[in-house]
């Protein structure tokens, strides 16, 4: 049933049902697009799981 | 665990004090014909001490200039550069440059190449044996300490440049197309052996190289700043934040590459079309 006081983004989420180690990620990957206006963000998985997180800047300057 | 992720770009931030500073800095020089051509048109930019910065622009955009600015052998036409806030008025041991040529002393060994850089900074004699045993075997040439150096190879005798500048225990690396003369294997090599010797230098030595190789800026760098078609002016910074040492299949560093790539051919086709229109 749609909950209808969730956001479409906070419905995704629940249905997902995050594990700990998932919501970190996020947590980071948050982190980084927050402080970014362009560039690339990798993220390196080995056997399931994440295990490092690089990444770009880039500014214009002229 | 999570926890474990690594990511690069938890470094700290730059501290207020900058190693080096560009204000506004306008080099010219005057051509073999007695032309002044502007090299650097207002470049300002700043390097944090321990980092790894990249100048990287087309043939001809002033990076030798600015090098040579910030190695003491030139003075500004206007602008600062500045060293640990003062301005550079010459050349001194704080700063170490490799040049594309080694210049190496041919008539000395490779060990005495090394030792002299020393003698030259008043390192006591009982105390440069060792500091340039230790550099040649960092560099891995121990092995060829009394060679000659025309017995080695060109990317050997470039390693031996390095130890000598290093030895000396520079606070800044400046690097003008350091391995722009050697073969495909031993750049690599080289660029492996910097990023090693910057790493273990523990985040306290500054290297500043200019080169046209985007490939090499961004496998080298924790920034690269972008260059103009003459006169040099930045018009991107790329930050990278991947382990090292760095390998260019990295998904990260390939895409930075092609991207950088673009933006130079971009401005190399529109200085080719701005000197048609001439």
């Amino acid at each position: 049933m749609v909950d209808a006081s969730k956001s479409a983004a906070e419905e995704q989420l629940s249905e997902l049902a995050l594990t700990e180690e998932e919501k970190l990620v996020l947590a980071k990957v948050a982190d980084i697009l927050r402080r970014i206006q362009f560039g690339t963000v990798v993220l390196v998985v080995h056997d399931g799981k994440v295990v490092q997180v690089e990444m770009a800047e880039k500014f214009r300057l002229r | 665990m999570a926890n474990a992720i690594r990511t690069l770009a938890d470094r700290p931030s730059a501290p207020a004090e900058p190693k080096l500073a560009l204000r506004d800095l306008v080099v010219t020089r005057r051509t073999a014909s007695g032309e002044t051509i502007t090299a650097t048109d207002r470049l300002s930019f700043e390097v944090a001490t321990g980092e790894f910065v990249c100048l990287l622009g087309p043939s001809g955009c002033g990076k030798t200039s600015l090098l040579n600015v910030l190695a003491g052998l030139v003075m500004p036409s206007s602008g600062e550069a500045l060293l640990d806030g003062r301005p550079i008025t010459g050349p001194g041991p704080d700063r170490a440059v490799l040049f594309q040529e080694p210049a190496l002393f041919p008539w000395l060994s490779v060990r005495g190449n090394v030792e002299l850089g020393l003698e030259l900074i008043g390192v006591p004699a009982v105390e440069r044996r060792g500091v340039a045993q230790r550099w040649l075997a960092n560099v891995h040439l121990e092995r060829w300490a009394d060679a000659q150096p025309h017995e080695l190879s060109a990317g050997m005798r470039q390693r031996v440049a390095l130890a000598r500048a290093l030895a000396a225990d520079p606070d800044i690396l400046l690097g003008d197309e350091p391995f722009g003369a050697l073969d495909a294997q031993a750049r690599e090599l080289l660029q492996r052996e910097v990023q090693r010797v910057w790493v273990e230098s523990d985040n306290r030595k500054t290297f500043l190289f200019v080169t046209h190789n985007v490939r090499e800026a961004t496998l080298l760098a924790d920034r690269v700043l972008v260059m103009s078609a003459a006169p040099g002016r930045l018009l991107e910074e790329f930050r990278i934040h991947a382990p090292r040492p760095r390998d260019l299949d990295d998904v990260l560093i390939a895409r930075v590459v092609s991207e950088i790539h673009a933006l130079l051919m971009q401005e190399v086709d529109a200085s080719v079309a701005r000197e048609m229109a001439r």
